[in-house]
């Protein structure tokens, strides 16, 4: 066993901690990354892959955008992988008027903090964009150069990097317990005890247990199983990723030419058996959005529906910082949405291991700014 | 979501295990329905049973078997059970909510046990060539003799297995020319054969239609046995078939139809996709759901009978479907459910022809996975044996992980056609037991369904 309190252990092998690996690996830390199961076993591989700055929290933007500069040199980060990146553009239509105000409240807003990324684009435009679509919208919001990516193979790409220079990575070893320990952290697991000088929780919805384990006050953190549903392949007609104005459908058709549907609806998440469900039901509405914005899809049929876990917090943003014991850096708690901002938090949480300030202000996601409700 | 009606039992697949619990649970007063998705009742065995009765010329070469069905369906058109046709049933969830699809629309039924007798299918057989047109399942050569009265004359069998000796026979008593029948079993029996033949002796019935069968197609046909390396022939269709004799000499027979068979599997993508445990079976090489005498499942209410427990044939599965029946029955009353011991050795006398068959009809290691590299593992996807091999020496975890790697089981099939052949290649490049392998996680809809027809659930709502 080696013992080394220069070390980083980094818990969690899914995109942000994989991402996080990369960073410190490639800067010439001595990085452990830790994985219960294996590499993007969990949402970080099954996710609807949506790499979007639209829509997202004006708070969390910053940090899309950061984010969104890594993905565009994607190729030199982690080579070949990076090809599972498919820019296109992204929007979201209104069907009804409540959506027009939503998006068109939201231009208002983005423009008011300055940024310029998103537009609004009327009904004709979009149809010119979606030569497909089956019906008339009352406009949309539109970015630029988001798309989608396979998921699984972004967060291979990350690790692999990571171990090429030099990183190691460990799966199928469970944290048994982590505790703080003759200044350096203990880190019990399946596979026997190792020591590291700070150690970055990138858990996943098992986050708040290892927080909980460290010491830490508790993480209002839940965990849902998100469900997706793919279909069998048909022809070309959607060069975009999709979504409705205050509905939660994801739509896109991959390069097989198969749709995936899904965003937002929720199953349950099952902790201990360490896996999600799939309550096909629940999806008949994100089914029915999708016939509506195209009458093809109605015939194709579903070969797949599946889900998976993934942490929440109540306000829906991630936790990313420093926590209250010394060298123990969180980035988790996601919340449905982390999947673009994986390499952006990865250089972040890279910042924030080596005492660094990171190119964007942490504040909105202080892992401590639900303790005063607590 | 609309609640759907409500059926103290809910069976699905009406084949001798479905259509004997049904029997046996209506008499008992049970409301009990039954969803299938054949047009008629009966399952493989005993398809289009009713429809063929009316049939002259189906009675001559189906065989005394077949019609032992008959009786089995008049007693369940007499009973109080209900039946829904052509419906596919995509998922069972929670709290035994039984979802499927019939004409086009989803829908939903509550069920207060739900018994999954779903049968068997073919085991896949991925040897050089197997895709080409012009090759088929013996048991899709079976369906449609006894759907549609027609099969394709001059035709090669290639294979094992009972049911490849009864469709040959069929084939033969139907009047069509077979050209050759090409057998994989071993061409003289072992001493292990003979020991296991003993406790056949309890179902002596079944050993003596099994030599007349096969005397009947030695007699009959051109009948070459011990058959190895078989692949078949041809670019763009199927032309021939090779293979080895069993002295080593190499031949090849001309054929534009050949049928190719290696015994049967419980069809486990249901229970899987429901979550039951199961268990490898060694001898059968396959995953059973892990269940008790009377089909309890590892999930209460969720009950398994007949071939999809583990393969035993038609009269086992009526038993089966019988016990699952009296267990629910008198779950439901209170009362005890029988003596144990009587049933286990009704059902060992039922069974005890298993071993012999499935020792002397092991399908061979070339029929599980391929011999040659270029030979396609995932039909689906069209991944050839070198595909998946690559996947695996990326060091996958198990079938799941290779999914990620080579979609290997991503098709529509959803892994019925690959996983076992993909299990048993991660087992020689790894050498971790078959077992702990484990099987491809069957994820839901279990059959197609569209998104129009799921989208259809959302109107109902409406319409309340």
């Amino acid at each position: 066993m080696r013992l080394n309190r220069d070390r980083v252990i980094i818990i969690g092998g899914g995109i942000q901690g994989c991402a996080a690996a990369y960073f410190l690996a490639r800067r010439g830390q001595d990085v452990t990354l830790i994985e219960k199961d294996h590499i993007a076993r969990h949402a970080s591989g099954v996710n609807a892959g949506g790499v979007r700055r639209l829509g997202r929290d004006l708070v969390e933007i910053p940090l899309s955008l950061a984010s969104m500069d890594i993905w565009q040199s994607l190729e030199s980060d982690i080579g070949v992988h990076a090809d599972a990146f498919h820019p296109c553009f992204y929007v979201k239509v209104a069907l009804d008027e409540a959506g027009q105000k939503l998006g068109l409240d939201r231009i208002d807003s983005l423009r008011k903090a300055g940024f310029q990324h998103e537009c609004w684009l009327d009904d004709a435009d979009i149809r010119k964009r979606l030569p497909h679509l089956s019906c008339r919208t009352r406009g949309g919001i539109l970015v630029e150069g988001d798309g989608w990516a396979v998921p699984w193979r972004i967060v291979q790409g990350f690790a692999a990097a990571a171990a090429r220079h030099g990183a190691s990575l460990i799966e199928g070893c469970r944290v048994l317990n982590l505790e703080f320990d003759k200044e350096c952290w203990q880190v019990t697991t399946s596979q026997g005890l190792f020591e590291a000088g700070q150690v970055v929780n990138c858990a996943g919805a098992w986050a708040a247990d290892l927080a909980r384990q460290a010491g830490e006050p508790v993480m209002p953190l839940s965990a849902h199983a998100p469900m997706l549903a793919v279909t069998e392949r048909r022809r070309p007609i959607l060069p975009a990723v999709m979504g409705v104005l205050g509905h939660t459908l994801s739509l896109k058709q991959l390069d097989t030419g198969q749709f995936v549907i899904g965003g937002g609806v929720r199953a349950r998440a099952d902790m201990q058996a360490n896996r999600g469900e799939v309550a096909i039901p629940e999806l008949a509405a994100s089914m029915r959005l999708a016939t509506t914005l195209f009458a093809d899809i109605a015939s194709a049929p579903i070969i797949r529906c599946w889900s998976g876990i993934e942490g929440y917090m109540p306000d829906n943003l991630p936790v990313i910082g420093r926590g209250s014991k010394p060298g123990l850096v969180h980035g988790f708690g996601f919340s449905a949405h982390g999947f673009q901002l994986g390499p952006g938090v990865g250089e972040a949480l890279a910042d924030l291991v080596m005492g660094q300030q990171p190119r964007i202000s942490l504040e909105p996601f202080r892992p401590d700014r639900f303790e005063a409700d607590t | 979501m609309k609640q759907g009606s409500y059926h103290d039992l809910v069976i699905i697949g009406a084949g001798p295990a479905g259509l004997a619990a049904a029997i046996e649970a209506s008499a008992g007063g049970l409301t009990t329905l039954v969803l299938d998705d054949q047009p008629a009742p009966g399952g493989q065995v005993y398809r289009q049973i009713v429809q063929n009765a009316n049939s002259r010329s189906a009675r001559g070469y189906l065989g005394a078997d077949y019609w032992s069905g008959h009786e089995l369906a008049d007693a369940f058109a007499r009973s109080l059970a209900e039946l829904r046709s052509e419906c596919r049933v995509w998922q069972i969830g929670k709290d035994r909510d039984v979802f499927f699809s019939q004409h086009g629309k989803a829908q939903k039924v509550r069920a207060g046990a739900v018994l999954i007798a779903t049968g068997a299918m073919e085991r896949a057989m991925p040897i050089a060539g197997w895709t080409l047109p012009g090759v088929m399942s013996v048991g899709a050569a079976q369906t449609m003799l006894k759907s549609s009265g027609s099969g394709a004359d001059g035709a090669v069998f290639a294979g094992s297995g009972p049911l490849f000796y009864l469709t040959v026979w069929q084939y033969l008593q139907a009047g069509l020319t077979v050209r050759a029948v090409i057998d994989t079993a071993p061409a003289r029996l072992g001493l292990r054969h003979y020991w296991l033949a003993l406790p056949a002796l309890l179902q002596p019935g079944l050993l003596l239609k099994g030599v007349r069968w096969r005397r009947e197609i030695r007699r009959k046909t051109r009948y070459i046995s011990g058959a190895r390396s078989v692949g078949i022939v041809g670019d763009s269709r199927a032309t021939g078939i090779r293979f080895r004799d069993a002295r080593g000499g190499e031949l090849t027979i001309a054929a534009e139809h050949i049928f190719i068979h290696q015994g049967v599997v419980p069809n486990v993508n249901l229970t899987m996709a429901t979550e039951l445990d199961h268990r490898w079976c060694p001898r059968q090489l396959c995953w059973h759901p892990r269940t008790d005498i009377f089909g309890q499942s590892s999930v209460a209410g969720v009950f398994v009978a007949g071939d999809g427990m583990g393969i035993a044939g038609a009269g086992a599965a009526v038993l089966s479907g019988r016990l699952a029946a009296r267990r629910i029955l008198a779950g439901k009353n209170g009362r005890s459910s029988g003596v144990p011991l009587f049933w286990r050795l009704l059902k060992f006398r039922q069974t005890a022809i298993r071993p012999f068959l499935d020792t002397l009809f092991t399908p061979p290691q070339e029929w599980r996975t391929p011999e040659d590299d270029t030979t396609i593992v995932c039909r689906c996807e069209a991944l050839t044996k070198a595909d998946v091999m690559a996947a695996i020496a990326m060091g996958v975890s198990g079938p799941n992980q290779l999914k990620g790697y080579c979609r290997a089981g991503m098709g529509r099939c959803q892994g019925r056609m690959c996983s076992l052949s993909v299990q048993n290649l991660i087992h020689d490049h790894t050498g971790v037991p078959e077992d702990r392998i484990g099987h491809l996680r069957i994820r839901p809809p279990i059959r197609p369904l569209t998104v129009g027809e799921l989208a259809a659930l959302v109107d109902e709502d409406a319409s309340e």
